[in-house]
């Protein structure tokens, strides 16, 4: 048996309480649900000495139709996300996405921006302290070496598995951070820069994920109803319940009479960040034909680079990925 | 023999299992929950080497910081241990060497976590590394160092059998074919993860330990061998166990390092190991490449079979020898076979021990086996019922390998899965990406010969029966959630036509309860069941003389109903409580004792040496119908419907039956579908319930039980066994299923979606069709 190290928790009830708790504890874990981090202190991979519970500040809990859209707090629940009526009715790509999290008892804990802000995932990272140890640690801990690409030069492959996050960005959600500096607001995807090189954006890696600021947390996210878009969100995984997806995929679309007048689709549980697939608008105005699955297998192909951080063959994840966005394609497209 | 016919009573009623309540309402206490005063925190150190020679191990630092009650090492204990006397080769903590990563080196027993994890680090594990082999493959290369001195070539056993002439066989056939089928190394990972509290009592010498085991009679003797001490020191207890599927077999180092660690503190100490702990204890299934070749008549009727099995065994013996034993036995007793040659090789390999594994060394012969049948039915055109049909036997038997079959209800099985499942009108008629597939299996009600054969009788219980007219079942036999105590209790009850409210179960304490050789290889209901029947019959007797002396009748005219005993039907005959009180009047509480022994008849051959394994009192039988659907985009296979019938002899708890045929079919399905025991140099990987992927209710079919009763001569009230032998058929049946759906034929296990993804995509590729990018 492994105990819990020591930690002090702090309670804020409010965002205030929230700044300045964060402000006064740097290094402090933010802790929604737990179903990820308490996992992750447990196996002794982090250890902060102070945790912030964010479910108790009733400001972020909300979800809530705001001028043409929805508003949704870093605090609600996934179970709440998944069965709140309207945005179901609205958004069923992200209700989809947060119903298909894990087992019911995870989306009872967790929380939006617990899933937004998931650690990167890997074989080599999610183990215990005796068995990173055993295996020379690696770069998204202590070590030195990425035990997926041994000759990755620094670069660290762990790979992103929200689900949320997939789901929002096909719709072209922006993301309310809150910092020392004060609010700003962002694309949901610029929130990702696990870009790994790997991707020719050099800007952060398995490793640095998150474009957060020191100190920033997220608020909450903003959707926007952009008026007749469909939305929907699959993913496979070995057993149908409990796991991290192999691959996720969210698709928005678009349709004006026979022809696809927008399209968004993101992916997730391959790279080191969601990936929101660049070029889509190559398959608008007209009808997704042979034509346009091919180019958009192409741009999967492209894009998803899914190396071997799971038991899953990477070659698997990818093309499984083409395979669910085409799916998801075909069945907004003929709703 | 058993000539016992149940009428009335409790026996084949669907009853739920007595120790229910308390496991659903929490009230049950497993070995974690017994913390008394004073329990000091057992930890153990494990290596991060896959193989290497042990220079020192310097526990100074560890023994130095305050808080630190007592370290062990290797240095303590020089016994081995281990399940069969002719093969211990493990140490409780590893002396010399550490032979695979996650091999216990050390432990500590300290007044907390906290320090006993900070001691963990000051301990400092000095060697020099030796070449590792973590597949069979490696180990057996022609300079590998061997893993064992007394084992060259890293082999543990080898076994080589041939009965009748396979030469002969292939000749006559009409079609031969060999294929090569690998099943991937597979754990139980029972819900309880492995602990044990130790407790030694420095005045009087003693040793108790509480350890979650499914034999304790093996923790008693292997406590005795290591701390070299006399038995009659030592009480084991087994409280409520959270599962244990064979991983629990044998003793577990945890248990013996909990003792050496308490002895050496003089106090008490409780070791409760993490998931990845347990399942780097193991002794689970173990990865097995088989190539087979099998002969067939056009009828079908097999004339050859030629098998050859290699399994990876880990690190140390176990129960290795028996495991490569059974895979080749265990060929026979199905099917009619006159020709067969086994070549098995159990292999040492720098990787966890594994052990026995419901189905233990059947499964995956059964596996490659039914597989085979299945692609040759279809290359001659049989229907694969047709097939099974042409190879039955006719009980009662012997096997070439000498192996009795009294009961042999495979004949109705078949028959109950093609008439439920539809087969002949839905065979070859579903949709595409749908189809239906079959196959069979069998195993043993428990070995007729115990590996640490004493002489005794097999199984022994008691009965007590006191003034307040309450009936104690006594029985070592260990219930682990299969519901051994929940049988014993129906079948007193049922022998002696009583109240069922008026017994009780109490297993599991050695102070307590008679000796009883454990609960594996589904030895309980059929052996211990067989001895409550004896000690049941006797208090029958005892009360029946009583009656028959209140009555004024003969003995034999005695009928008990409704707790009433009359000497024939006018008479208006005498409650329980004037019985009861006539039958105590000289002796008071009275205790009877019913034991069990098997025929030697059973014990196997000699035929070849191990030829014994196999031999059981009687085999229980399976045979299976899985319908599936392919997504040959994805690779996802959905198993939408199981029928599985299973010969049990007789159901003496039908509820129980169909769970525990359920369970095994699920469990099946898991080695089928998605668990595999995975590693990276070595170091196991998926050591959690989130990357071992057992099957989630999600993923559960309707799975249709159907229960037919063989009535075998030996078994209690005709019963054989129900929990295991319905597992080995869902593999093979599930791939036939998808070769039915799709062509494609599966040899490989298990069968993901991103293998089988890639099979299909080399088959587009072989097609010429262009390949999925």
């Amino acid at each position: 048996m492994e105990a819990l190290p020591e930690f002090a928790l702090a309670r804020p009830r409010t965002i205030a309480e929230l700044a300045a708790a964060r402000a006064a504890h740097p290094d402090a874990g933010l802790l929604g649900g737990g179903t990820d981090l308490m996992v992750n202190i447990r196996r002794g991979i982090v250890a902060p000495k102070v945790l912030i519970e964010t479910k108790g500040v009733a400001a972020l809990r909300t979800i809530a139709a705001a001028e043409s859209g929805f508003e949704i707090g870093a605090s609600a629940t996934l179970v709440e996300i998944a069965e709140h009526a309207e945005l179901r009715r609205h958004f069923p790509g992200v209700a989809e996405a947060a119903q298909s999290i894990a087992g019911p008892t995870q989306r009872i804990m967790g929380t939006l921006g617990g899933n937004l802000c998931l650690d990167t995932r890997c074989i080599y990272y999610n183990q215990s302290q005796w068995w990173r140890a055993a295996n020379d640690h690696c770069l998204k801990t202590t070590g030195t070496m990425c035990h997926v690409a041994p000759k990755s030069r620094g670069v660290c492959f762990a790979t992103y598995s929200g689900d949320l996050a997939p789901a929002l960005m096909a719709l072209g959600a922006k993301v309310e951070l809150l910092g020392p500096a004060g609010q700003r607001r962002l694309d949901l995807a610029a929130l990702y820069i696990g870009e790994s090189r790997h991707d020719g954006k050099g800007k952060g890696d398995g490793k640095n994920f998150l474009g957060l600021l020191p100190g920033e947390i997220v608020l909450r996210v903003r959707v926007e109803d952009r008026g007749g878009w469909r939305s929907g969100y699959d993913k496979m995984r070995i057993r149908r319940s409990i796991e991290y997806p192999v691959a996720g995929v969210a698709v928005a679309l678009k349709r004006e009479g026979d022809a696809l007048a927008g399209l968004g689709i993101a992916v997730t549980g391959t790279n080191p960040r969601p990936v929101l697939l660049e070029g889509t608008e190559a398959l608008l105005g007209r009808a997704p034909d042979a034509a346009g699955f091919a180019k958009l297998d192409d741009l999967v192909r492209d894009q998803i680079m899914a190396m071997k951080t799971t038991f899953t063959q990477g070659f698997y994840r990818r093309r499984v990925a083409g395979v669910l966005a085409r799916r998801l394609v075909e069945r907004l497209w003929n709703i | 023999m058993n000539d016992l016919t149940p009428r009335r009573g409790p026996i084949g009623a669907a009853l739920p299992l007595v120790d229910g309540p308390d496991k659903v309402s929490g009230a049950a206490k497993y070995t974690a929950d017994f913390l008394p005063p004073g329990t000091l925190v057992g930890r153990i150190l494990r290596s991060p080497h896959g193989h290497a020679r042990i220079l020192a191990v310097d526990t100074a630092a560890a023994r130095a910081l305050p808080g630190v009650k007592a370290v062990v090492t290797g240095a303590d204990c020089d016994k081995t241990f281990g399940v069969l006397p002719i093969a211990r080769s493990e140490h409780p903590l590893a002396r010399e060497r550490v032979r695979y990563r996650g091999e216990p080196v050390a432990a500590v027993a300290a007044v907390d976590e906290a320090t006993a994890a900070r001691a963990l680090e000051l301990i400092r594990l000095e060697v020099e590394e030796l070449p590792a082999y973590y597949t069979a493959a490696a180990a057996r290369a022609p300079d590998a160092v061997a893993l064992h001195e007394h084992r060259p070539g890293n082999v543990e056993r080898d076994v080589l059998f041939e009965l009748g002439s396979t030469a002969e066989g292939f000749a006559k056939a009409d079609l031969v074919r060999e294929a090569v089928y690998n099943c991937a190394e597979v754990c139980q990972n029972q819900m309880e993860t492995h602990a044990a509290l130790a407790e030694w009592d420095p005045l009087r010498g003693r040793m108790t330990v509480h350890a979650s085991t499914q034999v304790p009679y093996y923790v008693h003797l292997m406590l005795a061998r290591v701390l070299d001490i006399d038995m009659s020191r030592i009480r084991v207890v087994k409280p409520f166990v959270g599962g244990g599927f064979g991983a629990r077999t044998e003793t577990l180092a945890v248990e013996l390092i909990a003792a050496l660690l308490a002895r050496k503190a003089g106090g008490k100490v409780r070791i409760v190991l993490t998931r990845e702990e347990t399942f780097l204890t193991h002794r689970g299934r173990p990865e097995t490449d088989i190539r087979l070749k099998i002969g067939l008549t056009k009828q079908g009727r097999i004339t050859a079979v030629e098998c050859e099995c290699t399994q990876r065994g880990g690190a140390h013996s176990g129960y290795g020898v028996v495991t490569i034993l059974y895979a080749g036995s265990m060929l026979y007793a199905i099917y009619d076979l006159r020709a067969v040659r086994y070549v098995g090789t159990r292999v040492l390999t720098n990787t966890p021990p594994c052990g026995a594994f419901r189905g233990h060394g059947t499964v995956d012969v059964r596996f490659a086996f039914e597989s085979l049948l299945d692609r040759m039915a279809s290359e001659l055109g049989l229907d694969p019922f047709a097939l099974r049909r042409a190879n039955l036997l006719t009980a009662p038997t012997f096997t070439d390998n000498d192996l009795m079959v009294n009961s042999y209800g495979l004949p109705e099985c078949l028959d109950w899965v093609e008439r439920e499942s539809g087969w002949r009108a839905r065979k070859g008629k579903l949709p595409k990406g749908k189809g239906l597939g079959m196959a069979c299996s069998h195993y043993i009600s428990g070995a007729s010969k115990p590996v640490n054969w004493t002489g005794e009788p097999h199984a022994t219980v008691k009965l007590k029966l006191d003034f307040d007219g309450s009936i104690v079942v006594l029985t070592g036999a260990a219930d682990i959630g299969q519901g051994s105590s929940t049988v014993m209790l129906q079948a007193a009850a049922e022998v002696l036509g009583l109240d069922l409210g008026r017994f009780r179960v109490v297993s599991g304490d050695s102070d307590v309860v008679p000796k009883d050789n454990g609960s594996y290889s589904s030895r309980v209901t059929f052996l211990v069941g067989n001895a409550t029947i004896d000690a049941a019959r006797k208090l029958r007797h005892m009360l029946c003389e009583a009656a028959a002396r209140l009555l004024e009748a003969r003995i034999e005219d005695v009928e008990i109903e409704g707790e009433i005993f009359r000497a024939g039907h006018q008479d208006k005959g005498m409650p329980f409580a004037a019985v009861l009180t006539e039958a105590l009047k000289d002796t008071g509480t009275i205790t009877v004792t019913g034991t069990y022994s098997t025929i030697p008849e059973s014990h196997g051959g000699k035929k070849y040496r191990g030829a014994a394994i196999g031999g059981t009192m009687g085999y229980s039988y399976s045979a299976q119908v899985v319908e599936v659907t392919v997504d040959e985009d994805t690779g996802r296979i959905t198993v939408d419907k199981v029928w599985v019938a299973h010969d049990c002899g007789k159901a003496l708890n039908r509820l129980s039956v169909e769970g525990q045929v359920q369970g095994s079919v699920w469990m099946g399905m898991g080695q089928a579908m998605s668990e595999e025991a995975a590693y990276h140099d070595g170091l196991m990987v998926m050591t959690n319930m989130l990357d071992y992927r057992v099957p989630t209710i999600q993923d559960s079919p309707p799975i249709e039980v159907g229960i037919v009763e063989s009535n075998d001569p030996h078994g209690p009230f005709g019963a054989k066994e129900a929990g295991e032998g319905s597992l080995a058929a869902f593999l093979p049946a599930l791939t036939a299923a998808v070769a039915d759906a799709t062509g494609l034929r599966i040899d490989d296990l298990p069968a993901t979606p991103d293998r089988v993804y890639a099979l299909l995509d080399k088959r587009r590729r072989q097609r010429g069709g262009k390949a999925a990018r």
